[in-house]
This record gives structure tokens, sequence and C-alpha cells, in this order.
């Protein structure tokens, strides 16, 4: 054994690792749908305001998050059978997102129903969790890109302070759009890069 | 110290098809065969053989079983599979930064 072959031997095995990444970046669809999930939300909610129909707000929302949950569960079983394998990132997103999932669910409707604060403080708060979990998402994935998405969310948090608490909700179409849509874009370009990678 | 280390490299993984087996299993919690034999771009009875030789000396660990009507294979790194694999890693970096008097 010389210098070259082990150096060959490593680029070997590097590049034995960098294959198994196409599976992180196969997770493109999850942002897009919860991106688009929560897109309509909002439109959905502001279509009910304008209408005066104040008491489909709720089942609006309840209807858009069942959507993405029964998506989540279906595609992620489907995915992981697809896949054929199962990374140790795949674990920790699958575990940061029902944490934050749950999170999400509490402040959005459990807490608002239990009048712990009023309705216009749900938006900052959504902005903020969504901020922990992309910053929480950029450490797994090794995505620095996912740490500018959480700073966006964050900031948009601060500036809905500012903001009417009747327009706050809307500041979540360009925050989806930058925080959600850009990154399942991006990822979706990787993997299908991967694929091309491997067949090669 | 370059002959030393090549005595002390493990046979068992000094094998292009073992080395790949057990550094894409270093990266995952589980593997199904198709997945291997994908990445790795080899054919069944090669990839086969040489998942037996690793289950054989305990580096890597099978299950079996059917989902649905389909036979499937998962593999996993065990313990002693992760040793063997950094201490191969360890050598090789010894290789690489050895400096000959």
């Amino acid at each position: 054994m010389n210098e070259t072959s082990a150096r060959d031997e490593i680029r070997f095995i590097r590049d034995m690792i960098e294959r198994t990444r196409k599976i992180a970046a196969g997770s493109w669809m999850f942002f897009l749908i919860w991106g688009m999930v929560a897109i309509l939300g909002v439109a959905g909610m502001y279509v009910l305001v304008w209408q005066e129909i104040y008491t489909w707000i709720w089942p609006n929302w309840i209807f858009f998050m069942g959507i993405g949950i029964v998506f989540s569960i279906v595609y992620g079983k489907r995915f992981e059978k697809r896949s054929g394998a199962k990374s140790y990132p795949q674990i920790a997103t699958a575990h940061l997102s029902i944490a934050c999932g749950t999170a999400f669910m509490l402040v959005g409707f459990v807490f608002p129903v239990l009048d712990l604060y009023v309705w216009g403080l749900i938006p900052i708060l959504i902005s903020m969790l969504a901020g922990v979990y992309a910053f929480s998402l950029s450490g797994i994935y090794e995505w620095n890109l996912l740490k500018w998405c959480a700073l966006i969310w964050w900031v948009g948090a601060v500036g809905m302070v500012f903001v009417h608490e009747n327009y706050r909700a809307l500041f979540f179409i360009p925050l989806v759009l930058m925080g959600y849509i850009m990154p399942a874009l991006i990822l979706r370009a990787r993997y299908h890069k991967q694929r091309e990678k491997n067949a090669a | 110290m370059p002959l030393d280390s090549f005595t002390r490299l493990d046979p068992v993984i000094h094998s292009r098809i073992r080395l790949a087996i057990l550094s894409i299993l270093a990266s995952l919690k589980e593997a199904g065969f198709v997945y291997l034999k994908d990445t790795i771009g080899t054919t069944d009875g090669n990839l086969s053989a040489n998942i037996s030789k690793l289950e054989e000396i305990g580096y890597i660990s099978v299950k079996k079983a059917f989902i649905g009507k389909k036979p499937h294979t998962s593999c996993s790194i065990t313990k002693k599979g992760e040793k063997a694999f950094s201490d191969y890693l360890k050598t090789l970096e010894e290789v690489l930064h050895f400096k000959p008097e």
C-alpha cells in the first residue's frame, strides 16, 4: 500500500458515502407540499375573511393541514420503500418534523382556542417556530442555505409585529416562497443531479 | 511503515465491493439489497457473496423479511463492523501521513 493507492481508497470511500446523500436530497417533495399547503391555507383564509365567513377559518386550516399530514405519511412510507435505505438524517428529520408539527398545532389551534392569547399572535409564533425548524434542518442536512431561510422566518416574525394583525398572515406568502418553495426546488435539482451521477 | 500498514489492513475489507458495502452502511441506519446493488453497481451474485462474507465475520447483520409477497433483505453495520471500518480508515491515514526518513 503506497500513498497513491491509499488516496485512491479514501476517494472511493468518499464517493460511496456521497452516493447515500441522494436520500437526503429526495425529501424536496415534503418542502414543496408544506409550502403549497401554507400558501393555499393563507389564501383560503383571506378569501373567507373577504367573504365574511369567519366561522370557516379554522376548518379551512384543518383541511389544508390534514392534506399535508396525510401526504407526509403516505409519501414518507413510499419514499422509504422506494429508496430502499434508511439514513440518519431521514430519521432525525422525521422526529424534528413530528415535534415541530405538534408545536405548530398547539400554537396555531389549541392555545388560541383556549384563549391563551389573541389570534393576531399566531402568525408571529408560527414564523418563529418555522425558523427553528429550518435552522435545525440546516444542521441535519449540513446545508447553510437553510440557516438563511431560518433568518428570513425570524426577520419576518419581527416584521409582523409592526403590521396590523389583520394583514400579518399575508407575510407567510413571501416567507413560504423563500423558506420552503425555494429550498424544495434546489433540493429537487440536487436529487436529479445525484441520480444521474449515480447512474453514470 | 507503509509495508507494516499494508500487513495491518483488514483483508476482509480490502476488497472493492466489501469496502463499498461497509462505506455505505457506515453512513446509513440500514440499506436494502436492491439499494446496495444499484448504489455500488454490481451483480446480484457478486453482492450476495460479499454480503455473506461480511455477515459471516460479524461486520454486518442481515435481516430477511417479506414485504407483501416480495422477499426483502436489509443490511446494517454492527459495532464490530464499525470498529473494523474505523481501524481501516486509520491505517489508510497512517499511510498518507507517512514521511520516509
